[in-house]
């Protein structure tokens, strides 16, 4: 808010889109989805009749061929409205990497187009109930059976579960191999063998569906599989280095949204004769809001430069955008809560709302632990002893 | 030449609709000043169900005359233009009327495309001077009244609902059956698959005798809502100014105003209303106004019987509590 | 493929209209334009009916050339072709003389399905043009539809009346308009606004429509404004100054006076 960037005009186009639609189709309902606990597909139907699920999807497959850049752009602004609608939007970019990415180009031609229309919504499914953190420490089993690959496992916690047409799993291929084992494949919605779990109840983005995914002897043709066996893990983390920076990107809209919303109230809410603002705990409280705030948003905007120039390896990058931006999102989160005293806990009020959205950031797509695993590996590459 | 004034009866199942029975009480004036004729147009499916309609005898009209073929039966839009363009060129009539029904709107351009007429909308009122007619509507927003005139005849206008009572006559109207010549084209490119009636009733705004109605003075939806808690302790119906009800504040059926509900209650309480002709011209008939706003000049507080300049929704909420206490 | 033709129109954005002091109508050249509210829904149905039936799109206006960005918005929205009516000659024009120019530029663009409008125009609110320019097109219209769709070459339609709700079926072509009330309407799509600037309607003047001066603009309308007053109101009562609750009270004594309260 102190610091405005210069945009480009497609830029500030696009941004005034997202906006329009934040103001018909989400601000109205935000409050009520997120108490009711209701996924509602009206906001994914505009966001696709906008063209905005095809933002990054390349140009000869009927997207925009947009980079990193522009999608956290869109998902910070969609954020701002609602992170549940946000999760939806952007975890079906983190299913769309892994074709993008690797795909064949049978399988771009196959996939793409719709996904970019927004007729077809994806999931990313690595996680199973052994293995969060330790990712590698997954059990679910692809074997190969003449023209077809057999899976069975479970997936857990799996966004945009039921929804979703098109979910890239990753599977072992050679159980023996460990890590390098697993291969990543594309589900479909109807495959036979596959049923998805009951929607699971969450703290916060509880507009975004979650559920588990269960492969009973699921039957998928071999041209399922992305790039080659034993490539699954390679494809995941990838995936997650670009992915990550959404992720950031959402807690940016969470915690303007707290930010505004408290620092309006702290300039009308009299106590003691004068607005609250005017006590120093408060007011620097917000000057402290706003410094996490920008410098969060230089982090994660420079690092999407970083990777849209062609960086070869920014693992280590996007790493610090995510877990900086989503620390800095509970902290201010908290504090605006705190800002606006009983209004902050009322459920009426939405601050409580961004508060309980932002805690998932700091899990998801990768603990903020993990992220500094990350951060430090990367690091120590750079001084040679 | 020209010595008639046609008015569209609108028919229904044996039954004629208010409007049609609204309009003729002006008309009547506006015909007795101009010396001309008055006559009730109905078209209808079913003769013996039309002669039975029971306001027939009592209605203000000087002749009705009624035109009887079963594709009348749900008064398609095309046929019925039709043959009020066949009983035009053959009357010449000094002008033609409309109730601004639904049906009113849908008909009345027709006929005025083809008669290559003017038409004009929602008038509300008539003044007859020197001989001439003029057409009295509210316009554009601003607190304006639009004095209209025809350059040719026939004189049409769609005339506003609710803006007149209906009278009685002391005689019943001649009544006569009109037979179009053989060979009329009955035919309607529109056919009717299915027809479900309304299952609510006439509004009860527009016939309630206590209306509590809210405008922007009152600021937010929340404010908004406690008109209804007041409706339910006064026995009143809610309306709404049309800003009120583009804010969301309101459902549309319950918009005051031109184009929306007219109203004419015995007690009428605006809440935060300022009072924009567009409104006022859809309760100006009420018994008693009173009037809550912040602007002791707005055009609401003039027209009040009794005002209060005070923010609307502390008043409401004032006025809720005390109300309540009294039980 | 089939062809519909939606008939907008611009507004101007509340509060910044002016009525021309002489003749009594909008100055629609100085306002700011906007589309008018209710042809927002008449545009989603024919979104709808191109995507169920691939029908083709034109959005057409009768307005001054500040007509033309709300036209490039029109154009984000998705449809395949804008067009602009615009000419001097038609300022001024009642609904009548808007008829017979609007009729004479969809008989341009025939042979079409559809036409489609708005039920009515906030400035205006008469509600004539689409029943009056179907009657000029000798076509059928259909008024106050809430849903239409296209089955077997027919188009039925689902209607509001006076007295319940119709479904409606007629052939092709005809004239709807629709009611403002509409569940969902789609936002503009990022492709085409990016490209919004190149976009540019086709202008038709009086020199393509080839209308006899004497039946447009002014000449052309039969109603004319013979006056204008403002309505004042006299003051009529007392009003009464305080606080809240003190008036609150003395409006509960004036309504036990009056016998309203009990």
């Amino acid at each position: 808010m102190l610091i405005e960037f210069p945009l480009k005009e497609e830029h500030k186009i696009m941004i005034d889109l997202i906006k329009e639609i934040g103001e018909t189709y989400i601000k109205p309902y935000s409050l009520e989805w997120d108490e009711k606990e209701a996924y509602d597909a009206t906001p994914i139907k505009a966001l696709a009749q906008a063209d905005l699920f095809g933002l990054i999807i390349p140009k000869e497959y009927g997207g925009l061929g947009f980079g990193t850049f522009e999608m956290c752009l869109a998902v910070e602004w969609l954020s701002y409205f609602c992170a549940g609608v946000s999760t939806t939007y952007a975890a079906s970019f983190l299913g769309a990497y892994p074709i993008i990415l690797f795909g064949s180009k049978e399988q771009k031609e196959r996939y793409l187009p719709s996904i970019a229309k927004g007729e077809k919504l994806c999931a990313f499914a690595l996680t199973e109930p052994q293995a969060g953190s330790d990712a590698f420490a997954i059990k679910t089993t692809a074997k190969k059976d003449g023209d077809f690959y057999i899976l069975n496992g479970i997936k857990q916690w799996i966004t945009n579960g039921g929804i979703a047409d098109i979910y890239i799993v990753i599977a072992l291929t050679d159980p023996a191999k460990g890590a390098r084992g697993a291969s990543a494949f594309i589900v479909e919605k109807g495959d036979p063998g596959f049923v998805v779990g009951k929607k699971e109840k969450k703290l916060g983005l509880r507009a975004s569906l979650t559920t588990d995914l269960i492969f009973n002897d699921c039957q998928i043709p071999k041209e399922r599989l992305i790039a080659k066996e034993g490539m699954g893990f390679m494809v995941a983390l990838k995936t997650l280095d670009y992915a990550r920076c959404g992720a950031g990107a959402q807690a940016l809209g969470i915690a303007q949204a707290a930010l505004e919303v408290s620092l309006k109230h702290a300039k009308t809410r009299v106590q003691f004769g004068q607005p609250v603002y005017q006590f120093q705990a408060v007011s620097h409280t917000f000057a402290e809001m706003a410094m996490r705030l920008s410098s969060a948003r230089a982090l994660v905007y420079s690092v999407c430069h970083y990777i849209d120039s062609v960086a070869k390896d920014f693992s280590g990058a996007s790493a610090m955008a995510k877990c900086f931006a989503t620390d800095q999102a509970m902290w201010i989160t908290e504090r605006a809560i705190q800002m606006m005293g009983g209004y902050g806990y009322m459920r009426d009020y939405p601050v409580q709302k961004f508060f309980r959205d932002a805690k998932c950031l700091q899990i998801y797509e990768g603990t903020n632990e993990i992220q500094r695993n990350v951060i430090a590996r990367e690091l120590a590459k750079w001084i040679k002893v | 030449m020209a010595e008639c004034i046609f008015a569209f009866g609108q028919c229904f199942e044996g039954k004629l609709h208010p409007a049609s029975l609204e309009i003729l009480t002006p008309l009547r004036e506006v015909a007795d000043r101009l010396n001309k004729r008055l006559i009730l147009i109905g078209l209808a499916d079913d003769k013996e169900k039309f002669l039975a309609i029971p306001e027939l005898k009592k209605l203000l009209a000087d002749e009705v005359w009624y035109i009887i073929h079963p594709n009348l039966k749900h008064l398609p839009d095309d046929l019925c233009e039709r043959v009020l363009v066949y009983l035009a060129s053959e009357h010449k009539p000094y002008g033609i009327f409309f109730p601004a029904t639904k049906k009113g709107l849908s008909v009345a351009p027709r006929v005025a495309g083809s008669l290559q007429a003017g038409l004009c909308a929602h008038v509300n009122a008539f003044e007859v001077k020197n001989g001439n007619l003029f057409l009295l509507r509210p316009t554009y927003g601003e607190n304006i009244i639009a004095k209209l005139t025809s350059q040719r005849l026939p004189i049409m206008a769609t005339l506003a609902l609710n803006a007149f009572p209906i009278r009685e006559a002391e005689r019943a109207p001649l009544i006569k059956e009109v037979k179009l010549p053989e060979g009329f084209d009955w035919s309607t490119k529109l056919t009717i698959k299915n027809f479900k009636p309304a299952k609510k009733s006439p509004s009860r705004l527009s016939v309630a005798k206590v209306v509590v109605a809210g405008g922007m003075g009152l600021k937010s939806k929340e404010n908004f809502q406690m008109l209804f808690e007041l409706a339910k302790i006064l026995n009143a119906e809610v309306g709404g100014t049309r800003p009120a009800v583009h804010a969301g504040w309101v459902e549309a059926e319950r918009m005051i105003g031109v184009s929306g509900v007219s109203v004419r209650p015995k007690q009428y309480l605006a809440f935060g209303i300022s009072g924009a002709i567009q409104h006022t011209v859809g309760m100006e008939g009420s018994e008693f106004i009173v009037s809550i706003n912040l602007d002791k000049e707005a055009p609401m507080m003039r027209m009040a019987h009794v005002g209060f300049a005070c923010d609307a929704p502390s008043f409401l909420k004032a006025l809720l509590q005390k109300l309540k206490a009294k039980d | 493929m089939g062809r519909i033709l939606v008939c907008i129109k611009g507004v101007p954005k509340p509060g910044t209209v002016k009525v021309d002091k002489e003749t009594h109508t909008l100055c629609r050249k100085s306002a700011e334009l906007i589309l008018n509210p209710p042809d927002r829904p008449a545009l989603e149905v024919a979104q709808r009916l191109k995507d169920q039936a691939n029908f083709e799109v034109i959005a057409i206006s009768m307005g001054p050339p500040n007509m033309v960005p709300v036209l490039q918005k029109v154009y984000a929205l998705g449809v395949d072709d804008i067009y602009l009516i615009s000419d001097r000659a038609f300022a001024g024009s009642d609904t009548l003389a808007t008829s017979r120019i609007l009729a004479k530029a969809l008989s341009l663009l025939s042979p079409f399905d559809l036409v489609v409008m708005g039920a009515r125009s906030i400035d205006g609110e008469t509600g004539q043009v689409p029943p009056e320019t179907a009657s000029l097109l000798n076509l059928p219209s259909i008024t106050y539809v809430k849903e239409i769709r296209y089955v077997d070459g027919k188009f039925i339609a689902i209607r509001e009346d006076d007295f319940g709700e119709e479904e409606m079926e007629f052939y092709p072509p005809a004239v709807v308009s629709i009611v403002p009330e509409i569940d969902y309407v789609r936002p503009p799509s990022l492709k085409r606004l990016l490209s919004i600037k190149e976009v540019t309607p086709k202008i038709l003047t009086n020199a393509e429509l080839n209308l006899d001066e004497a039946s447009i603009g002014l000449s052309g309308s039969p109603t004319q404004v013979a006056d204008v007053f403002e309505k004042t109101f006299v003051s009529r009562g007392e009003i009464f100054e305080g606080e809240p609750d003190e008036l609150a009270e003395k409006l509960i004594e004036v309504l036990k006076e009056k016998g309203f309260l009990a």
